[in-house]
């Protein structure tokens, strides 16, 4: 492993020079960060407009007002509480069902109701758009209409009716193993990230040897120092370029998520808040499972002479990576299930499916230290390989030579 | 130093592409590796420099196992390559440390050898930006500046103006004269007289022929005589040979100048004097025959009726016939 140091650090400049890779990790870092400012920096501002223009504000609101219509022939429920409901929207009183579908045809009204009975309604919307809740919102108010009339006819008291319906009930809720409810989404989001890192900077390296053999700088590269050294240099100058990335635009997302939680939708907690056990996992077996398939790309990337070759080539580890990725993605929902067991031992999916069980279901130290051994022994052996199909491919060149082949011309070798 | 080639044979899948390779090459001497477009040459360069290994046989450097460390040997791919998106000072700086060199020296020899071949000019450029004859240069001061004790170099010459091939020769003759030893691949023969005082021609797979490249001359040139006339064309005079002097003579080959004759078993040259004379024949040339090397290189290799062509998976060119091969010469 003579020269590993020099060949790492010259392949890790390549990435930190780039200024496509630096523009893009400050560019990305940056806006994640603002991104997390932005209410913070709204809810200021509004505050200060607020004590200024307290007085101008119904009427500014008032022209805000979306547009409703409704048609009421029996004259059901209150007005006044259908605003309640609405806040956001003041109502045309319509004196046809036609006029309410009009209005709403013309756009001159955002949605339109037709009250048929006090359990029946028609709704009326152009363009239903996904957040859209009308309808729901307005069945609430129907209940209450339907609650209002029940009181009425039977002499009760509306307030103590509600009272006894949404009495308050004190919770203590103590979870004693894993809230999966609130684990799933970054776990979810850890999942895609691992996936996305290992095929984006697997394929760059894989790409930049295949270059190096390609444009014939390997010739004079192995030549000079052992094929194993390049290899590695190569690899673990590609792990650190990405870590590097994806952590800076990680740690400026999760720094400024800590400092402006307050003004933030508690939405975004299920997938910044996360964890320091789950991160270190992550980290442990994030980076383990990039480095084993960092090692394949790059003995996959010496296997071919031209960039076009490939994708041909790198098919099948992208294959392996794409069903250890499915099998996790739907294993989150069951992580003690045997095949997310089985998956969190074998090195090719212990990267994610390991930490998707630390996250999200019950695993023993020992398993974990296991599962963690089990990888890291064989990056090590992925290393070795890789840095043997590397000297007996690299400088052999025309068609694609294929794995199984190249494994063959190993064995003899030997 | 003396570096010694044993028996060396190399298989590709189930393919052999090199039967039993031996030469030797000693400090202060160059040797020509000669032989046709994938005849075996740069296999046995890779093995050399330990980047496949021999399948049987040995590389022994004086007397011992030769297993180079990367600063032992310099090698000039006949195929170019280094990054062309940076900056040549980098990556001759990068190569002579991964050749053992501290930052330092790494500075200090790259900065001579690109002063050496005239191009100290690019130092901070990128080498895409250079011309291909100078990018050549940059090649061969990268070959060179981790300061080997060995030098291999594949078609040195090839895409330098005579300027910057004369700039090549004066470093290669300095590099043997400072003991290294040097072997150097080419097609062309004129560059491998000038400077190889060995050769070993390789020829699918086998070294058909290696030594002295004078002693070797000598051997072709025995009893060997070149002839040419001022009243006959050279194929006039072939015919005429043919036809009337067969008894003493064999018409080898007739060369741009010359007809090439082989003395039979009893005959001399005065006696073919005579018969000349006797034919009316206005001798204009009559004398001892010096073969080119590029005549041995022919009658030893490029005389063969060419079936296909012996590639080594590594050496998939284009397939064409060689510059020696039958009619192409």
């Amino acid at each position: 492993m003579k020269n590993f140091k020099t060949i790492f650090k010259f392949e890790l400049d390549n990435y930190f020079k780039s200024k496509s890779y630096m523009l893009l990790t400050i560019i990305i870092a940056l806006i994640a960060a603002t991104l997390m400012f932005i209410p913070r920096i709204v809810d200021s501002v509004k505050g200060e407009d607020d004590t200024k223009d307290s007085g101008v504000e119904s009427e500014v609101n008032e022209e805000d007002l979306r547009n409703m219509a409704i048609y009421n022939p029996e004259g059901l429920g209150d007005m006044e509480m259908l605003a309640g409901y609405f806040s956001d929207a003041k109502f045309t009183e319509c004196t046809s069902a036609e006029e309410v579908k009009k209005l709403v045809e013309d756009e001159k009204a955002e949605g339109g109701f037709v009250i048929k009975s006090s359990t029946e309604f028609d709704f009326y919307v152009f363009n239903k758009s996904m957040d859209n809740d009308d309808m729901e919102v307005f069945t609430e108010y129907m209940r209450m209409v339907v609650k209002m009339e029940y009181c009425e006819a039977n002499n009760l008291n509306l307030e103590e009716y509600l009272a006894v319906e949404y009495a308050e009930i004190n919770v203590n809720e103590n979870i004693l193993g894993k809230d999966g409810m609130q684990n799933y989404w970054y776990c979810y989001i850890l999942v895609i990230l691992v996936f996305m890192v290992i095929i984006a900077y697997g394929t760059t390296i894989a790409s930049g040897i295949t270059n190096e053999k390609s444009n014939r700088s390997i010739e004079i590269l192995v030549t000079s120092t052992s094929t194993t050294a390049l290899l590695f240099g190569k690899v673990l100058a590609g792990v650190v370029a990405a870590v590097f990335q994806f952590g800076l635009i990680g740690a400026a997302s999760i720094g400024s998520y800590q400092i402006n939680k307050d003004y933030l939708p508690n939405m975004l907690g299920m997938f910044l808040d996360i964890p320091g056990e789950v991160l270190l996992t992550f980290a442990i077996f994030g980076i383990g499972g990039f480095l084993f398939y960092a090692f394949l790309y790059g003995a996959l990337g010496a296997l071919v002479s031209k960039i076009e070759d490939l994708n041909k080539t790198a098919g099948s580890a992208q294959m392996i990576i794409m069903i250890v990725y499915m099998v996790t993605l739907f294993g989150i929902m069951d992580p003690d299930s045997i095949l997310m067991k089985i998956c969190s031992y074998l090195p090719i999916s212990s990267y994610s499916a390991m930490f998707a069980r630390v996250a999200m279901g019950s695993v023993a130290m020992w398993e974990i230290v296991l599962s963690a051994v089990l990888l890291y022994a064989s990056v090590i052996g992925m290393g070795i390989l890789g840095g043997k199909i590397f000297r007996n491919s690299t400088l052999r060149y025309g068609n694609p030579i294929k794995l199984s082949n190249a494994l063959k011309n190993l064995k003899k070798e030997d | 130093m003396k570096l010694e080639l044993k028996n060396i044979k190399k298989s590709f899948e189930e393919k052999e592409v090199l039967h039993g390779v031996s030469f030797s090459v000693e400090s202060g001497r160059a040797l020509g590796l000669l032989g046709r477009n994938g005849a075996g040459k740069t296999t046995t360069m890779r093995i050399i420099m330990d980047v496949f290994r021999a399948n049987e046989g040995e590389v022994l450097l004086d007397g011992k196992k030769f297993k180079p460390d990367g600063s032992q040997v310099g090698y000039l791919p006949e195929e170019r390559g280094l990054y062309p998106k940076k900056v040549v000072k980098e990556q001759m700086m990068y190569l002579a440390m991964l050749r053992g060199m501290t930052k330092k020296e790494a500075a200090k020899s790259t900065a001579k050898w690109l002063e050496k071949l005239q191009v100290s000019e690019y130092t901070d450029k990128k080498l895409e930006t250079l011309s291909k004859g100078n990018q050549q240069k940059v090649q061969l001061a990268a070959t060179l500046v981790g300061e080997p004790e060995i030098v291999i170099l594949d078609e040195p010459f090839s895409g330098l103006d005579p300027v910057n091939s004369q700039i090549l020769k004066d470093v290669i003759t300095e590099l043997i004269s400072e003991g290294r030893i040097v072997i150097f691949s080419s097609h062309q023969m004129s560059y491998v007289e000038e400077f190889c005082e060995d050769i070993a021609i390789i020829n699918h797979g086998d070294v058909v022929l290696s030594g002295n490249l004078d002693e070797i001359k000598e051997q072709y040139g025995k009893g060997r005589k070149i002839l040419s006339a001022n009243n006959y064309d050279l194929e006039g005079l072939k015919a005429l040979c043919e036809d009337k002097l067969a008894d003493k003579v064999k018409v080898l080959f007739v060369t741009k100048h010359y007809v090439v004759l082989d003395l039979n078993d009893g005959a001399d040259q005065w006696q073919i004097l005579d018969a000349l004379k006797t034919l009316n024949v206005d001798v204009k040339t009559f004398g001892a025959y010096e073969p080119s090397l590029n005549d041995i290189f022919v009658s030893k290799v490029g005389e063969e009726v060419v079936v296909e062509e012996e590639e080594t998976p590594e050496e998939a060119t284009p397939k064409k016939k060689g510059l020696f091969g039958k009619g192409g010469k």
